[in-house]
């Protein structure tokens, strides 16, 4: 009788063991598609603001080049802003943080702050043109003007997660967000902008 | 098996669907745990493969493509010299093409998920039909908005827009067809918005050096 109970005991576990398998393959599978989903939204919304810029200051570089003119002051403006977008992942950052920390890389990988310099040297680049900055990173100065409001800028309340199933499963979504890493968190009070 | 039969002095029937109850209870439970945990397990990979795959790249080209008519528009306008260049058919032409680039979203441009598209063709087979049965909730994979809040209601805000931009249409006094969903400019349309701009920075003996995605 009793080898009889361990048996059955046994049974229900690979019972259980056989659906966990199979759910976990499908699960993935809805795990890829919906995190899919989420990354493209996001490293659009990054890159294409990024981008703007890139391409502006690319086309004035091109005006400025075509007109010889000699502005010392623009071509600086323009080569910084190029030079620090450069300098910005193509992947998703938290991640290229991971693993430039992983890799014991001396370079410090300081995403929040280098959205901020980006941010702020096309703002100064558009004032040395005498040019109203768009919408976008007028926005960004007048309801952030600390690092920590610009921060929150990134991290982005409109993509905070909001999981569509349930409820138990946010903590561990969080880490999804791109720049909801620890480390943002403290990287306020370091360095100034544009000591590069 | 009908119910004379289930019910009849067949000792090994009933254990039989016992016995399948049992598998079944305990297979359903696993296939449960398993879902949420292979799901989780996979959210963080999905999204950095759509991040670095798509959203970045074509994010990255269509800013850029904002970018570079934003700052051409700005300097033609802004150019002091002989009034006709006021009237330079070019700064209209630039100017379209930038309210156009304006009114481009990741959905109009975005390749289909191939695997959601996979998945959802084998939901439609019944392949995992019994699988589906263990499933609480199964949402059309193949539609981002089906897949996240966040994501459902960033579709809803862009239905608003496109609602207003049609009531502004007949505001203006269109006729039936503008009540027709206006058609969303698609990945070829930006194609052509690029070649068109940088035709006039050609014309214009503008070299611009882009390295595009």
């Amino acid at each position: 009788m009793d080898f009889d109970l361990e048996d059955l005991v046994n049974v229900e576990q690979t019972f259980y063991e056989d659906g966990y398998k199979d759910g976990f393959a499908h699960g993935r599978i809805h795990g890829l598609i919906e995190g899919r989903a989420l990354g493209r939204e996001k490293g659009f919304e990054m890159w294409e603001e990024l981008g703007f810029y890139e391409g502006f200051a690319l086309m004035w570089k091109a005006i400025l080049d075509a007109q010889g003119a000699q502005d010392e002051r623009a071509q600086n403006h323009i080569r910084h802003l190029l030079e620090l977008i450069q300098q910005f992942p193509r992947v998703n950052p938290s991640t290229a943080v991971a693993e430039n920390e992983a890799a014991g890389s001396s370079s410090e990988l300081d995403i929040p702050r280098l959205f901020r310099q980006i941010r702020s040297r096309y703002k100064v680049f558009c004032a040395a043109l005498g040019i109203r900055p768009t919408l976008r990173a007028a926005d960004n100065s007048s309801s952030s003007p600390d690092r920590e409001a610009m921060h929150d800028d990134l991290s982005g309340t409109d993509m905070e997660p909001t999981p569509s199933s349930t409820d138990r499963v946010k903590p561990e979504r969080r880490k999804v967000w791109a720049l909801h890493n620890p480390r943002a968190d403290n990287v306020q009070g370091g360095g100034t902008e544009l000591n590069f | 098996m009908d119910d004379e039969e289930f019910w009849g002095n067949d000792p090994k029937a009933l254990q039989n669907t016992e016995w399948e109850k049992i598998s079944n209870d305990f297979t359903n439970a696993g296939y449960r745990e398993g879902i949420t945990a292979g799901k989780e397990g996979a959210l963080q990979e999905g999204f950095d493969d759509g991040f670095a795959s798509v959203g970045a790249p074509l994010g990255r080209d269509l800013g850029i493509l904002r970018g570079l008519s934003s700052a051409l528009l700005a300097f033609l306008s802004r150019a002091p010299g002989p009034p006709s260049i006021a009237t330079d058919p070019r700064v209209a032409e630039v100017r379209a093409i930038a309210t156009e680039l304006s009114n481009v979203r990741l959905s109009d441009i975005a390749p289909p998920d191939l695997q959601a598209l996979a998945h959802a063709r084998e939901h439609l087979d019944g392949e995992g039909r019994d699988r589906d049965a263990r499933m609480d909730d199964e949402d059309d994979v193949t539609d981002p908005a089906e897949l996240n809040e966040a994501l459902k209601a960033k579709r809803d805000m862009e239905s608003l827009e496109d609602l207003m931009a049609q009531m502004g249409g007949v505001i203006e006094g269109a006729g039936a067809d503008a009540r027709l969903k206006p058609a969303r400019p698609t990945a070829e349309d930006v194609a052509r918005l690029k070649e068109r701009l940088l035709a006039i920075a050609r014309e214009l003996g503008l070299g611009i050096a882009v390295q595009w995605s």
